[in-house]
């Protein structure tokens, strides 16, 4: 599992300082990737199945309205990865918000690979955003 | 009814979810996990557990002997004619020379110490007298009543070797250490006479001794070890040096050196004694340079005393790796903490590697005050390479032995004319280092491992 986040968080280049770099490898990378994952999901369900199936809202289904919930897990993934960061107490650089950065895009990437998965399941939503 | 049903139906997704969000590492999880394997993650990170007893202070029996007061330790003060004029007797204007300072503090010290379970003190003639302290006291503050007319220096030892060596108990000989061979043609064979003295009485394969020198004034007739020079009465304009010589089990006489003559400025001259291990970390972000962190497992935790393994993600001439090795000597000798004495003597050895020794530095107020684990060393090392290893390899760090430049110093090979040095010193010193021949003895080593970063 750790292979795997290191893998996916260290294509934008290895952790900065390289003091710094277990820390990554071992708590900042899995603790981002799977909250990252999380979120996403949760945020997934939520559009389509709270909002658009339980609750039965009916103008709550466009392709703006799922932009909303996009950007919104975007916003979180970027503050999740700073905050991790600053949990371990790793030293200030830049690549804090490189990392963030690219945290955010992987949260729009998860979310949108769960929409096409999961949008078939919602009764208002199905169609959303395409 | 419909509502329910449709909800009831999320269940799986949000347990998923909820199931995902807490399964995230922390660094107090994995601390418990390594530890006890119960590996529960909890949200709230448990309290700082204090970082584990480094394996290196010390080994638990060595730990329990320490604490253990030595068992006895046996004082002699030569007292022979050379050395009255340390001890004169107390002037109109009640002056006295440094030696009568000195040593009746040191005499006071070692009587009042709880280092030591039983005290003895002995007035060195042709054979050891015991005294009391009281006495051996006022020998010193008010001048020698009988003085022998020599001592000789290999008897002393040997007296001192078959009766009062003993595991825990050190004997201190106080005195000039002035050593006239009987005629001339001995002078070459004063080192073998001092190592044969030390083992007439069976091998002391533990046997450490250290040396202390100081220099006092002296008032009195000196006596040269030459005896053709003839001695000089009413001497001296310069300062006469005088030893504290500690004798005994290396363990013993380390425990000894520590509490009561480390405190003191003195020259000093180590030869067997045995040291621990000094407690040793490298520092990543102590002046560190470079592409590297520490490769050690569970380096994240950031709660481990120390890590010993440098991952090289990158090094080049041009972006070479600088790190630094904080080293704790505060429990070795003055002599070893010197660091003109550490930069001279202080190697690094690796396999495969380029690595170098770039400087060593004593600690600064500003390193002490700094809230980094820098504050715990009292020393730095700071090695660079500029290649990457290709595999896992050895780096250590050694500090040689080697006998202090003051020795040469002080050593003449005519002391017909009074001066600070001493005949033949260093060929004394010699006789104690008979198996030092052949390669100099460590006093620590200290190993790290260089890999690739992965």
């Amino acid at each position: 599992m750790k292979a795997l986040f290191r893998s996916i968080y260290e294509l934008i280049g290895s952790p900065q300082p390289p003091a710094d770099t277990p820390v990554y490898r071992d708590v900042v990378f899995p603790n981002i990737g799977l909250l990252n994952l999380g979120i996403s999901l949760a945020l997934v369900v939520i559009f389509y199945y709270v909002i658009n199936r339980a609750m039965g809202v009916a103008t709550f289904n466009k392709g703006r309205h799922w932009a909303i919930f996009l950007v919104l897990n975007a916003l979180i993934a970027f503050g999740v990865a700073i905050g991790q960061a600053h949990a371990q107490q790793v030293t200030d650089h830049s690549y804090i918000y490189w990392l963030a950065t690219w945290n955010a895009i992987l949260g729009i990437f998860w979310f949108f690979i769960f929409s096409l998965i999961l949008r078939k399941g919602s009764t208002n939503a199905s169609t959303t955003p395409f | 009814m419909r509502y329910l049903t449709s909800f009831s139906r999320l269940w799986p997704a949000l347990g998923l979810s909820l199931a995902l969000l807490p399964g995230c590492y922390s660094r107090s999880d994995m601390k418990t996990e390594a530890g006890t394997a119960t590996g529960t993650p909890t949200a709230v990170p448990p309290a700082e557990v204090p970082a584990a007893v480094s394996p290196n202070t010390a080994t638990p029996t060595e730990a329990a002997n320490s604490t253990q007061p030595l068992q006895a330790v046996n004082v002699f003060l030569e007292v022979s004619g050379s050395m009255e004029g340390f001890m004169p007797k107390t002037g109109a204007s009640g002056e006295n020379t440094k030696f009568q300072q000195h040593v009746a503090q040191f005499l006071s010290e070692v009587n009042r110490t709880a280092t030591v379970r039983q005290k003895a003190f002995y007035r060195i003639k042709e054979k050891p007298y015991e005294d009391s302290y009281q006495g051996i006291s006022s020998t010193v503050r008010s001048g020698i009543q009988q003085p022998a007319k020599s001592t000789d220096i290999p008897s002393v030892l040997d007296t001192l070797m078959s009766n009062y060596y003993q595991p825990g108990t050190v004997s201190v000989l106080i005195s000039d250490f002035i050593y006239s061979p009987k005629n001339a043609g001995a002078i070459p064979y004063i080192k073998t006479d001092i190592t044969d003295a030390l083992s007439r009485s069976g091998s002391h394969p533990e046997l450490g001794v250290s040396v202390y020198g100081y220099t006092s004034d002296f008032r009195g007739t000196y006596y040269p070890a030459l005896k053709a020079a003839g001695k000089k009465t009413n001497c001296c304009d310069t300062e006469i040096p005088y030893y504290i010589w500690v004798l005994g089990p290396a363990d013993a006489v380390r425990r000894f050196d520590a509490a009561l003559l480390e405190q003191q400025p003195a020259k000093q001259a180590h030869f067997g004694v045995t040291y621990l291990r000094p407690h040793y970390s490298l520092l990543n972000k102590f002046q560190n340079k470079g592409s590297w962190y520490y490769g050690d497992a569970g380096a994240s935790k950031q709660t481990a005393d120390a890590y010993r393994v440098v991952a090289v993600s990158e090094a080049s001439a041009q972006q070479p790796v600088e790190f630094v090795v904080g080293i704790d000597l505060s429990r070795l000798p003055g002599q070893y903490r010197d660091v003109a004495y550490l930069k001279q003597n202080l190697k690094l050895q690796g396999v495969d590697t380029d690595a170098t020794l770039l400087d060593v530095m004593a600690a600064t107020d500003q390193t002490k005050a700094s809230s980094g684990p820098e504050s715990k060393f009292t020393h730095f090392a700071k090695v660079r390479l500029t290649r990457q290893p290709k595999a896992a390899r050895p780096l250590v760090l050694r500090l040689q032995d080697q006998r202090p430049a003051w020795v040469a110093q002080w050593t003449t090979k005519n002391d017909a004319t009074p001066a600070s040095k001493t005949f033949a010193l260093s060929s004394l010193l010699d006789g104690l280092a008979p198996s030092q021949e052949g390669g100099a003895r460590q006093i620590f080593e200290l190993p790290l491992t260089l890999q690739p970063g992965e």
